[in-house]
């Protein structure tokens, strides 16, 4: 599979705040990749440096094989562009929004797309962008992007500000597009649960650099939540990189690894952990991204 | 080119509508001025006021077009940046260049029309009581305050795009320093011989808005 986006080696800086340094990462056509991570890891620039708004300390990122910098107009065709807060032109409504898009669009834009998803809202044709609230904005977002039909989808944080109902709407149309249609998608997400109904592979951002990217289903089958009893009052001191941030409360040791069961219990063997009844147990990508992350 | 030209129009059409209104009235009022003068005391006087002691009638016009400038350029760029949505528009599968002339040029356009309207209008109603060299010394005393609009709607257009606050208060600065230029002297005439210049550095402006682009596309706060 070729990648749809490729990016080497990027480098990013606030002022002296490192946001990421020497960051890689490659998306193959027809997959929907999500980009998790605490606040400030640098969803949003990676966003910002995909979409051409932010030019990066130093690396490069490719879409289609161009250079994002120098990318030919005619390209951004096939980019759909979702931005933070379903941003959209709020002097328009959604009758001349659409007639607007159209026409950057021709011989690709399907109307019926978007007035089909617009069928669902209860306003009114004429109703103003602005009058709307986020949810039925994102839906008018959404239903342009389908109208669209661009090979690739940037998303970003496209959960914000959406109650349950237009979270699962939204996840379920994009889903049933790009699954239909063998789209890209690169996309950010403060709820996981959304992500993990919707993505193939993920990336998890730990601050200044990747902690892990794999395909989902493999992430959620090799990481792990492990729980033990120790003494009470059992002061631990643990530091291994293969165990993610080790707490015990309450006589609890609880863990997070990639490692299988034995290997575990070997590595807090070898740490000299005194841990009885240690336990594996599955998670979804929530608890896993916490595991991976930290609470903190 | 239609296409940029259709959403600057929705977004506009309002403001472009009270713009219009607002400049033929008050080069409206001018001629009123103009017409109770002659009215009052005849013909002879109007020619003898504007002779000796630079009367020009229309000179309540002076900031209009400037005023009108800025406005127009806050209604037409402040709702692109507001929550940054001139995204969406350097996302159109269009070159970054054109689009930003274009939505100058929609301003651009629109305020040369009110311009010609303004100068139609006082040109053809002063024609018909005053001599060419009168009417034209009306329209010669004015250009510069029109040209100053345009300055205006093309600095102030380069501060909005601005994206970082601290460099559009040094736009904002040099903005001032340069409008000065426009409104050094009142005297009837003063800038005929600097004309040409005078239009030459104001298209000059209009390159400015590009600079606030490309630090927009770097990610400039």
């Amino acid at each position: 599979m070729s990648a749809v986006i490729s990016c080497q080696h990027l480098t990013h800086y606030y002022g002296k705040h490192k946001i990421y340094e020497d960051l890689s990462f490659e998306v193959p056509q027809g997959r929907i990749l999500g980009l998790l991570g605490k606040n400030g890891t640098g969803k949003t620039t990676t966003i910002n440096i995909l979409s051409g708004y932010l030019k990066p300390r130093s690396g490069q990122c490719r879409i289609f094989d161009q250079d994002i910098q120098t990318m030919d107009p005619a390209l951004r065709r096939q980019i759909g562009l979702l931005i933070e807060g379903h941003v959209q032109y709020q002097f328009m409504n959604i009758e001349q929004i659409e007639r607007f898009y159209a026409q950057f669009y021709p011989g690709q834009w399907r109307r019926e797309a978007y007035y089909e998803l617009m069928a669902k809202l209860k306003v009114a044709p004429h109703q103003m962008i602005s009058r709307m609230s986020c949810g039925q904005r994102s839906q008018v977002a959404l239903g342009l992007i389908l109208a669209q039909n661009p090979e690739l989808l940037v998303l970003d944080d496209f959960s914000i500000g959406l109650d349950p109902g237009y979270r699962r709407l939204f996840v379920d149309y994009l889903r049933e597009f790009v699954k239909a249609e063998n789209k890209t998608v690169f996309l950010t997400s403060h709820i996981i649960q959304d992500m993990e109904r919707l993505v193939d592979d993920c990336i998890i951002m730990d601050y200044g650099s990747i902690l892990t990217q794999q395909p989902l289903q493999q992430l959620l089958d090799t990481v792990h939540r492990f729980t033990a009893r120790v003494p009470e009052g059992y002061d631990l001191q643990l530091s291994d990189p293969e165990l993610y941030h080790p707490s015990v409360l309450r006589g609890k040791l609880e863990l997070h690894s990639f490692l299988p069961l034995e290997a575990v219990q070997q590595h807090l063997q070898q740490a000299g952990v005194p841990c009885t009844d240690l336990q594996m147990e599955s998670l979804n990508l929530e608890d896993a991204f916490i595991g991976l992350t930290g609470k903190y | 080119m239609n296409n940029m030209f259709y959403k600057e129009y929705l977004k506009t059409r309002w403001y472009l509508l009270l713009m219009w209104l607002t400049t033929m009235g008050f080069a409206g009022y001018g001629l009123l001025r103009l017409h109770r003068v002659m009215a009052l005391h005849g013909v002879s006087h109007v020619w003898e006021v504007m002779l000796t002691r630079d009367a020009i009638f229309v000179d309540l016009l002076e900031y209009v077009p400037l005023i009108c400038g800025l406005v127009l350029a806050l209604v037409q760029f402040v709702p692109e940046m507001y929550h940054k949505c001139l995204k969406l528009t350097l996302h159109l599968p269009v070159s970054h260049l054109k689009v930003v002339n274009q939505m100058l040029l929609f301003g651009v356009a629109a305020i040369l029309v009110c311009s010609v309207c303004n100068f139609l209008l006082i040109g053809l109603v002063a024609s018909q009581v005053l001599a060419v060299e009168l009417w034209s010394r009306m329209l010669l005393t004015a250009l510069p305050w029109y040209l100053a609009g345009l300055a205006g709607y093309l600095l102030a257009s380069w501060i909005i795009l601005e994206p970082a606050w601290s460099r559009r208060i040094v736009n904002i600065v040099i903005a001032l320093l340069v409008l000065k230029v426009y409104f050094i002297s009142s005297q009837p005439m003063a800038y005929v011989e600097f004309l040409p210049w005078f239009a030459i550095y104001t298209c000059v402006l209009l390159s400015l808005s590009w600079i606030s682009i490309c630090r927009f596309k770097e990610g400039k706060e």
